[in-house]
């Protein structure tokens, strides 16, 4: 599975930098960062943040060449 | 026959209500849900009605409707009853009477009806001066979005999360914004305390906002009622939105013994105590509040409906007899908001706090960053931090979690 944000819909509210931040992050300049692969240890953080999200923008998708 | 599922009613057509829905048709397939919502949509992202403009072409409302989508209505399992309101429910009888004119008798119920604004002005009235409107639900952010499109004017009652996001939204759409706040001195008053609140209503003026308190404001208001139509300045009138606060839709379960001093009494698994088999969540439930012993909390936050709707479904499931993972609820509090490119976020419960402490920059320089802690007897309860990159973002985090971990 991937991390996959829709960043049209994000406005870098940064909630998903509290909920998981070993997969998110807000550069200086306040803008989000992300990686889309993580480890199976982060599952749970990374759902807290999509849940987190006020703008519903974070989705985890399988990744077609594992499926 | 095949034997059928229990059959649930979920009031309430929002995050809270849906989670719970799905939450418990994860653990019990057969189960018969019907979700009532008065809106004429399903579950959308509410927060988003808010949060950005939408300057294209075209439809703005089904801009709008696109953008808030959210995945999780596409359950096949749930009915959903939409444009029907809840009228009366009888909790020992186990019934449903519906605005529609028909009676729903369930096996379980979910309170999940929400909180809808305060008012004192009779919403959708004309007065000589303004349309009256408030903000809660998708047709009235389509409304106000078509209104702010055309640049008019807009006065706002209230200086809350709701009128501060509305507000910077007014400014990007290139409207003339007045806001008026009787009660404080600036935005989050009684949540941040009063310097806090200066430095962002300053913010907000510097950003042409027109920001009246005390006296002033109460002068502008407008209650729509006392004032003389004209019909020929219809087009002149301007937008006026109050948004001064919400109160709980909790009128439909009188007369059932529940306690609904302040939205609907449940437990720390979203239990209703005095009935079996109801269960609340979302803006409407008030519980323990798992931060503070022996008091209660009930909150309007987007988060806060996913996780007591969430456990109000397993704790249903439970309750039915199914395999259910059921743990109290924690809920942390933790949120944010952007008005005028300020990203604010707070977590915790600064409210409750006696006392702050800047940690980093300085309150009259808030797009440089600044970093605060509430402290309630010299132990913290809540952080908050102001920015328009993220300067401090890192610190603000590892604060968080010192607090979260307490």
């Amino acid at each position: 599975m991937k991390i996959f944000v829709e960043m049209a819909k994000c406005e870098n509210h940064g909630q998903c930098a509290i909920s998981a931040p070993n997969n998110f992050e807000l550069d200086s300049d306040g803008n989000l960062r992300y990686q889309e692969s993580f480890g199976e240890e982060d599952l749970h953080d990374i759902e807290d943040a999509i849940d987190s999200c006020p703008l519903q923008a974070i989705s985890l998708d399988r990744d077609p060449t594992y499926a | 026959m095949p034997e059928r599922g229990p059959l649930i009613g979920v009031v309430g057509a929002g995050i809270a209500g849906l989670r719970a829905a799905n939450a418990l048709l994860k653990r019990k397939d057969d189960a018969r849900v019907v979700i009532f919502g008065d809106e004429n949509h399903r579950t959308y992202n509410r927060p988003g009605l808010t949060k950005k403009r939408y300057p294209n072409s075209g439809s703005p409302k089904s801009e709008l409707a696109e953008n808030l989508k959210i995945k999780e209505v596409e359950n096949d399992s749930v009915t959903w009853r939409l444009d029907t309101r809840v009228e009366e429910a009888d909790l020992s009888g186990k019934v449903l009477r519906l605005s529609t004119r028909g009676t729903f008798e369930y096996d379980g119920l979910v309170i999940a009806s929400g909180v809808r604004p305060r008012t004192s002005a009779e919403v959708g009235r004309e007065c000589a001066f303004h349309t009256h409107r408030t903000l809660r639900g998708l047709d009235d952010a389509q409304y106000i979005h078509d209104e702010l499109r055309a640049s008019k004017k807009v006065t706002i009652a209230g200086a809350g999360f709701v009128a501060c996001e509305l507000a910077s939204l007014a400014g990007e759409y290139g409207c003339e914004v007045s806001v008026l706040e009787t009660r404080r001195s600036g935005p989050f008053e009684s949540m941040l305390g009063r310097n806090i609140s200066q430095a962002l209503r300053r913010w907000l003026v510097q950003h042409g906002v027109t920001f009246l308190t005390g006296d002033s404001a109460r002068q502008s208001m407008c209650s729509g009622s006392s004032e003389a139509l004209n019909p020929e300045s219809s087009s002149d009138r301007s937008l006026y939105v109050e948004a001064i606060g919400s109160v709980p839709n909790v009128e439909w379960l009188c007369g059932n013994g529940l306690d609904l001093s302040d939205g609907v009494r449940v437990d720390e698994y979203m239990r209703v105590p005095e009935r079996e088999g109801v269960f609340a969540a979302g803006d409407v439930a008030r519980y323990p509040d798992p931060w503070a012993t022996g008091s209660l909390t009930r909150m309007e936050f987007w988060k806060n409906a996913v996780e007591t709707g969430e456990l109000a479904g397993r704790s249903l499931a439970s309750a039915l007899g199914y395999e259910s993972e059921v743990s109290q609820i924690k809920y942390f509090p933790s949120m944010s908001t952007e008005v005028f490119g300020l990203r604010i976020q707070i977590a915790g419960d600064p409210k409750a706090c006696d006392s702050m402490e800047i940690v980093r920059g300085d309150l009259d320089r808030l797009d440089q960053g600044v970093l605060v802690k509430f402290l309630r007897e010299d132990v913290v309860g809540g952080v908050a931090y102001m920015d328009e990159g993220a300067r401090y973002n890192r610190l603000y985090i590892e604060l968080v979690k010192a607090l979260k971990a307490r």
